[in-house]
């Protein structure tokens, strides 16, 4: 039995050196490089390896890529909760039919001391015209010229202001609201930086787009990279920020860092979170509400938690038949249970779905007319999915056994099976589609899961190639919403058949060369963002819905939020929520959200 | 000639397979990831593309194959079209001409999905990560499951009786299973080790004492979670392999001798080990892929997460440039067994002897 002991001692030994680690790290976490309580951690925006921080690349990583204002700033930013635009590198904005015009702030400084000026701006957008592979090439359908005019302050003693005016471009999209959008969306770079880098490259802006400009970027953001590797981004707060004395009173962002981990799975979000070790996630962690003992907590304390900014829907290829039948869409719709969507698949993060593409909260609930719902809106009801499915020639055959067997057409031909296709291990969806097939079934449709790898499921979207399709199209909060979300779903502006890549309306809906073709829904999708008048677009955005719930192109099943915007008070409190909305729900690096880093508090410093 | 040298003859025979075997791999290594109807340049486009209008993601689309090296140039640098105006695609000899030619130089090329960043790069960043967390597994695993298996087979007893249905038990377990009981025990339940990462996540990695100190902190789960089942599984093998070399006439007459019990235990070990040897490799050569779940449940650093994404992704240079390394391992490993074996085995020598 000697040996046996041996075995104890060892084990026993093993144990032992593992808590003379721990115990020595507990000790030992007072020399961190980042001290906690000067740190914010927050997740979520970075999936995998940092590529680059090159901004003029297609995808950077975080924070230089989306609508992260950390580092590269835009001109102003969107509200989300007021539907205002806020100012940032410009003070103001003015806007007419024919041009959108910003006011340069003569305060704002890159991280290098030279000023941001016109000439920035020009450049940024300007670099999208001589090089169509650059980011803001696709801004030219919208914009005609940028052209920077000098106007000289009255209010503060005669300092010299840009004017930057964006001409809108009349000839192709004539659209003010997406030259809007750009203003939010479009981070400026620096000129001085980017034209010297590109005449070392002899002008190949190929070449620029694969340098990674990660040592000492020049910036005029708040923070600015510091190191990064596969298992973080780390940002330090720069000092001396311009907005620090223009914006916010002189007061710095509280954090000396931010840092993103880059976690492998969904369960180390909701961990770190949970743990007091990830200040602020945007990553979908089922049930939250069992989490908010641990100080896990979001906008809402009770449902719908989160602030609903988009609609997940099922898109329907329009092309095949019974697909292309109205009556036959509508009849899916009547059959789909959005509340066990909502409640078993969505954990009730959605308030009820509403019929329509307008939905009834936030900036838009102006443009929302319960009459027309109630007419012409398919909520839930079996029965009437039965109806809707008979006035539409097509037969259900259920087999001896009282289950669906198949489908026919008028004729008495079989039809072929339909199927969802959603991406395999998405759960959140793959739920929503088992609850829909589960109704439509019901109700004599005969509809499967067509669960797929997601790289073929994102093959399949533009090329058309599907029966039905989970699709969220337009996710963020911009100011051409709700018309973006439209266009996304109903526009036939770019119409290409079945296999051909189509970037909206993959559904094929409204065929211009068909004889059924509705040229009203065109013309309201161009006619609305040039609209001015209040009443006259509330009518337009009502017709347009009308005939969206008439027409049923695609199937609303649930509201999702922008962000998943979640948070743990265990070592910072004073987060914008529903009752303290200094900010709207956005992850504290993101549009306007990133004004709560001025505002949050480290608990440490209370004590 | 070589006849009188029967070890040195043994090794080159060996190094010859394994190099066709290298080669079969390379090309299927290649070819397999192209086989299906996926394409990389649609799944990057998904992400760019929204928003843009059809003309616009056209255009970009063309610019990636292009910079992909996915379709036909002609001399000035242009993408040469066919009748309808569509690019034509590089074949895939071609493809596989040029990847090799490039792989002669050293390069492995750009990743698609992380693009602009070089596929030796980004292994070279994560392969340290997932060697220091495999190789002591592995080794510490199957040392110490192979002397438990040899203690179990000649003591038998009580000993036996406990730890041989605990081994069963243990090995049949899923790694993911161990791994997610281990981070609910230890670092929900109790807290007293970390869930998350290689290491703290205020710390970047220097060469300092408390950086080391909580690389080993962060180690002890994601180490039992494959310990456990890994010396669990060789401890059966090697019991098996021990009983069997028990009932042998040279361990009856090693007893019948009066030779020393650790002497003896000595030599069935000895003789027992050597398909285990064959195991030890084959977990060596495969640790590159093998640490995925690992690194998915602790959030590890490392290379399994990379190429699990690449091949979801189709990014075929880091799908190649992974499966290369892998290769490599697995043949590296591979030989350096069956030369050991060379030498600890008799018979081996003697069949090269060519008696």
């Amino acid at each position: 039995m000697k040996r046996l002991n041996c075995l104890k001692l060892f084990f026993t030994g093993v144990l032992l050196c593992g808590l003379f680690s721990c115990q020595n790290s507990r000790k030992g976490s007072a020399e961190v490089d980042f001290p906690r309580e000067k740190t914010l951690y927050l997740a979520g925006f970075q999936w995998g390896d940092p590529n680059t921080f090159n901004p003029l690349s297609d995808w950077p990583a975080f924070p230089v890529g989306g609508n992260f204002n950390l580092m590269y700033e835009p001109l102003m930013v969107y509200n989300t909760l007021n539907g205002e635009m806020e100012p940032l590198l410009a003070s103001s904005y003015e806007k007419t039919d024919d041009v959108i015009s910003v006011m340069m702030d003569p305060r704002a400084k890159w991280s290098d001391g030279k000023m941001v000026t016109a000439s920035d701006v020009k450049f940024t957008y300007e670099i999208g015209k001589q090089y169509p592979s650059a980011p803001t090439s696709f801004v030219w359908d919208y914009v005609a010229t940028v052209t920077v005019d000098t106007v000289t302050d009255t209010t503060e003693e005669g300092r010299s202001i840009e004017k930057v005016n964006f001409i809108i471009n009349k000839e192709k999209r004539n659209n003010p609201l997406v030259v809007m959008d750009f203003l939010q969306a479009v981070r400026i770079v620096p000129k001085h930086y980017f034209t010297s880098l590109l005449d070392s490259l002899n002008g190949e802006f190929s070449e620029l787009q694969k340098l990674k400009i990660d040592k000492d970027p020049v910036v005029s953001g708040p923070y600015n990279l510091l190191t990064y590797s596969g298992e973080k981004i780390v940002l330090k707060r720069r000092n001396d920020y311009w907005g620090n004395a223009a914006l916010y009173g002189n007061r710095l962002p509280k954090p000396e860092y931010v840092i993103h981990p880059i976690y492998k799975s969904n369960d180390a979000f909701s961990i770190s979170l949970q743990q007091g070790n990830l200040d602020v996630s945007s990553t979908f962690i089922p049930r939250i509400w069992m989490k908010q003992k641990e100080g896990v907590s979001t906008w809402y304390k009770k449902e719908p938690y989160f602030v609903p900014a988009a609609i997940t829907m099922l898109v329907v290829n329009t092309t095949r038949y019974p697909l292309s039948d109205s009556k036959f869409r509508q009849a899916m719709a009547a059959a789909v249970s959005y509340k066990d969507i909502r409640e078993l698949a969505f954990s009730q993060y959605s308030p009820p779905l509403q019929p329509g593409l307008v939905m009834p909260f936030g900036v838009e609930e102006k443009y929302f007319a319960v009459d027309d719902v109630q007419k012409y809106g398919i909520t839930y009801d079996i029965e009437k999915a039965k109806k809707l499915l008979a006035e539409s020639g097509v037969k259900s055959v259920f087999g001896s056994d009282g289950k669906l067997s198949h489908m026919e057409n008028s004729k008495g031909e079989k039809l072929p099976t339909l199927f969802i296709k959603s991406p395999a291990g998405w759960s959140d969806w793959e739920a929503m589609v088992r609850i829909a097939v589960q109704g439509m079934r019901e109700a004599g449709i005969d509809v499967r899961e067509g669960f797929l790898d997601a790289s073929l499921y994102w093959q399949a979207m533009p090329n058309g190639d599907f029966d039905l399709l989970m699709h969220g199209p337009s996710v963020s909060v911009t100011p051409s919403q709700p018309w973006s979300r439209f266009e996304a779903v109903m526009s036939s502006r770019n119409w290409k058949a079945v296999g051909e890549k189509m970037n909206e309306n993959q559904g094929r809906y409204n065929n211009p060369d068909s004889k059924d073709y509705n040229a009203a829904v065109d013309s309201l999708l161009r006619l609305i963002p040039t609209i001015t008048d209040d009443d006259q677009r509330r009518e337009a955005y009502r017709a347009l819905n009308n005939i969206f719930m008439q027409d049923q192109p695609t199937i609303p099943l649930v509201y999702r939020p922008e962000q998943f915007y979640e948070f743990s008070t265990k070592k910072w409190t004073n987060f914008p929520t529903e009752e303290n909305p200094y900010a709207p729900p956005q992850c504290l690096c993101f549009g306007v959200g990133t004004k709560s880093l001025w505002e949050i508090k480290s608990t440490a410093e209370q004590e | 000639m070589l006849k009188r040298y029967p070890t040195l003859r043994y090794i080159l025979t060996r190094a010859g397979w394994y190099l066709v075997t290298f080669m079969v791999a390379v090309t299927i290594n290649f070819y397999l990831p192209r086989l299906g109807t996926s394409n990389p340049v649609d799944i990057i486009m998904a992400k760019v593309g929204a928003g843009l209008d059809t003309e616009a993601a056209k255009e970009k689309e063309e610019a990636y194959l292009k910079e992909f090296g996915l379709v036909e140039l002609d001399k000035s640098g242009e993408i040469i079209r066919n009748e309808s105006g569509k690019p034509v695609r590089t074949p895939t000899w071609k493809q596989f001409r040029n990847y090799v030619l490039m792989v002669m130089k050293g390069d492995l090329g750009t990743s698609f999905l992380n693009y602009p960043k070089k596929v030796g790069d980004m292994i070279k960043e994560a392969v340290p990560w997932t060697l220091a967390i495999q190789i002591p597994t592995i080794v510490l695993g199957w040392i110490i499951g192979n002397v438990l298996g040899a203690l179990a087979a000649y003591r038998r007893g009580v000993f036996d009786k406990i730890f041989m249905p605990f081994s069963l038990f243990i090995s049949a377990v899923p790694y993911f299973a161990v791994g997610m009981i281990l981070v609910y025990l230890f670092a929900i339940v109790w807290n007293i080790f970390p869930a998350v990462g290689g290491y703290a996540g205020g710390l970047i990695p220097t060469f300092s004492l408390s950086f080391f100190s909580s690389v080993i902190y962060h180690y002890v789960l994601p180490f039992f979670s494959v310990f456990l089942i890994l010396a669990g599984g060789q401890a059966i093998g090697m019991r098996s392999m021990c009983i069997y070399e028990l009932g042998t006439d040279y361990i009856k007459y090693a007893k019948w001798l009066g030779i020393k019990e650790n002497k003896i235990l000595f030599y069935m070990f000895r003789n027992a080990m050597l398909p285990q040897l064959t195991g030890l490799a084959l977990s060596l050569g495969l640790m590159v892929g093998g640490a995925l779940i690992t690194e998915m449940i602790f959030s590890y650093p490392g290379l399994g997460m990379a190429v699990l994404t690449a091949i979801q992704g189709n990014d075929y240079p880091l799908i190649q440039g992974c499966t290369l390394l892998i290769t490599v391992c697995v043949l590296v490993a591979n030989f350096t067994v069956d030369i050991m074996i060379g030498f600890l085995d008799p018979r081996v020598r003697a069949a090269y002897g060519g008696k």
